[in-house]
């Protein structure tokens, strides 16, 4: 990240021109509030069950604000953000279980692959706009699903054929994880991940990446290699969404080709649609509420793709800026403000926005 | 096998040319394309399943169903989100999923498969199935029927329309209506292509992925101006991909699909003719 935000090409300075870097603990009061709650759950003595769905929930969040690192903030919108989730997840169990790596060592060498995975697919992308990265993203993601589905690759100890189907699973050091500490690990890993996201979208690279967004050949008028950016915010992106497919292999114990498929990275751009794009806050929001929503109420797989495609297509339909954006927008003009003062970041914490 | 690549090719152009002509007057990329072709082949299978087993009488209803679920997309999605670059891709993409699911949920998951009647021997022992030759022929002459309505007086509205739309406007044509009217009809297209297909093959829920990708292939090398283009390139491309499915494995061909779109969209980043850069 460093070494991008000091390219040398404009002759204005970066931070001179534009307002100072806003600090992630903005508005952070009603996050405190939410994480105070999202901590004080599990002392409620709730089923298991709902543990271990807001549990991945926390995942999926974290996943979903990665994709926002991408598809929201630099403005590319990926298809198959599932590559890198799953290629770290796949990298997590084959190297735990076939090559008999520690699993620290494991999960970094994921997190290094699947930044790796993101700065080529980033590479390909680049010069690539709106649809056709889609597209381009698409294509790659279901080859590497493809690739996960059809082939038993590598068959373990004792002659089990893994791969295909049934995927591989992944050695742990520790037989069970009790229901709390993995709650807590994922809702650990979500803060920062998401702080460390928050911090990576509102820094000058961030704010490169929306102008080139924002308009590709004013940036590159300004001297900005867009091409390079675009491949930075894919690595940024993929690394933090390979983070969060380590993250669920742990809790899972498995890798299977879910982890790679179209549905998994339609996912993302749902909650990032639904939360607003580029807010990163946004589409963590609206990851852990439709999630415990449609999983909470153990809907089959199925009908919980469904909901979700139905939630995007209303969202996308009636709020083209996502349903916390429209809301924003509603809020400011009823409240009589210009748009002298920059946007409140304050009004994503209801909960029941991201219902259908 | 090489006669059978050529068959089913030539039903996948009918696809294909939906899929141009919806990026031709639409100017939109739709990802849902595919799932039309699987409603098409549902249809077939439900119609078979009634005692009605030829795609022949399946491929009207699929049209005309298809050509309601296109129009009701085009004008309540399409028309309406088509100036957000996000919402059009994934929106449609939301639509095929939830096709999908919604077919995975009233027929399951499993392959489905329509009985196909007793395949016909050609002259030197050649064995061709019956209803391949049946939808070449009735996709050859809808296609030809296509040409001959772009290039004769009914046409002429949608080729203005993709040439400049405000002019359109402004001669006093509902631009919009004829907008989702072209949605319609290219989806209906799709449909009556999935259901002359259904026999050749299993039907599932995820079997229109790799036809789409074959119409965005032949869309991206034949642009959208020549039909007989498309017929030829969809015709190509049907033989590669039994080549593919024969020679490796029937997964094999949608990857070949896949990794050509790929290819395609980094060899020609601008070199489709999709004039997005003139709406602003």
């Amino acid at each position: 990240m460093r070494n991008a935000a000091s390219f040398r090409a404009p002759k204005v300075s970066l931070r001179g021109g534009t307002p100072p870097a806003r600090s992630p603990w903005r508005g952070g009061g009603s996050l405190a509030a939410g994480i105070g709650l999202l901590l004080l759950f599990p002392l409620s003595s709730p089923d298991a069950f709902f543990l271990d769905v807001f549990t991945t929930g926390f995942l999926l969040a974290a996943f979903a604000a990665s994709w926002d690192v991408v598809g929201g903030v630099s403005g590319q919108i990926t298809l198959g953000h599932a590559l890198p989730f799953g290629a770290a997840a796949y990298a997590c169990a084959l190297l735990t279980t076939l090559a008999g790596w520690p699993l620290p060592l494991a999960v970094a060498a994921a997190v290094l692959l699947a930044a790796a995975v993101g700065a080529g697919i980033g590479a390909i992308s680049a010069p690539l706009d709106g649809p056709f990265v889609a597209l381009l993203t698409l294509a790659l993601g279901e080859i590497a699903h493809e690739a996960a589905v059809g082939h038993t690759f590598f068959s373990g100890p004792g002659g089990y054929a893994w791969g295909g189907e049934g995927g591989i699973p992944v050695a742990l050091p520790w037989r069970d994880a009790s229901p709390f500490s993995s709650y807590y690990a994922a809702l650990a890993f979500l803060c920062l991940a998401s702080f460390g996201m928050l911090r990576f979208s509102r820094s000058g690279t961030g704010l490169i990446l929306r102008a080139v967004a924002g308009s590709p050949i004013t940036a590159q008028a300004s001297g900005v290699p867009i091409a390079r950016f675009r491949r930075l915010a894919f690595a940024a992106g993929s690394a933090f969404a390979g983070a969060a497919g380590a993250g669920f292999v742990l809790h899972v114990g498995r890798a299977t080709a879910t982890d790679l498929s179209l549905e998994l990275s339609f996912q993302a751009a749902t909650f990032a649609a639904v939360g607003g794009r580029g807010t990163i806050v946004g589409p963590v929001v609206a990851a852990l509420v439709l999630h415990v929503l449609f999983q909470g109420f153990s809907l089959p797989p199925s009908a919980r793709v469904l909901l979700y495609a139905l939630t995007l297509l209303v969202t996308l339909r009636f709020f083209p800026g996502g349903v916390v954006g429209t809301a924003r927008d509603l809020a400011s003009r009823l409240g009589g403000k210009d748009g002298a003062r920059p946007p409140r970041r304050r009004v994503r914490d209801k909960p029941g926005e991201g219902t259908p | 096998m090489l006669l059978d690549g050529l068959l089913t090719g030539g039903t996948y152009a009918l696809m294909a040319a939906g899929m141009a002509l919806i990026l031709g007057v639409v100017k939109v990329i739709n990802l849902s394309h595919g799932a039309f072709f699987t409603l098409g082949a549902y249809v077939a299978y439900a119609l078979a399943g009634r005692g009605v087993g030829s795609p022949i009488a399946a491929a009207p209803l699929a049209a005309v169903i298809a050509f309601a679920f296109g129009v009701f997309l085009g004008k309540s999605f399409v028309n309406a989100v088509r100036s957000h670059p996000f919402a059009l891709p994934v929106g449609t993409l939301a639509f095929a999923l939830l096709f999908e699911q919604a077919a995975q949920m009233v027929w399951g998951p499993q392959p489905l498969s329509i009985e196909a009647g007793a395949p016909w021997i050609g002259p030197g022992g050649l064995v061709i199935r019956r209803w391949g030759v049946i939808a070449f022929v009735s996709s050859a002459a809808l296609l030809g029927g296509l040409k001959w309505l772009l290039s004769s007086r009914p046409g002429l509205p949608l080729h203005l329309i993709a040439e400049d739309e405000e002019i359109a406007g402004s001669l006093g044509m509902d631009v919009e209506a004829i907008r989702y009217l072209t949605f319609g009809g290219a989806c209906a297209m799709a449909a009556a292509a999935g259901a002359l297909l259904s026999p050749s093959g299993a039907v599932t829920p995820t079997m229109g992925r790799a036809p789409l990708l074959l119409s965005l292939v032949v869309v991206i090398v034949a642009g959208m101006d020549s039909v007989a283009a498309i017929f030829l390139l969809s015709i190509g491309l049907g033989i590669f991909g039994n080549a593919c499915a024969w020679l490796l494995s029937p997964q094999w061909s949608y990857v070949a699909l896949l990794a050509a779109v790929c290819l395609l969209l980094s060899a020609r980043p601008a070199g489709i003719v999709v004039p997005a850069g003139r709406r602003d």
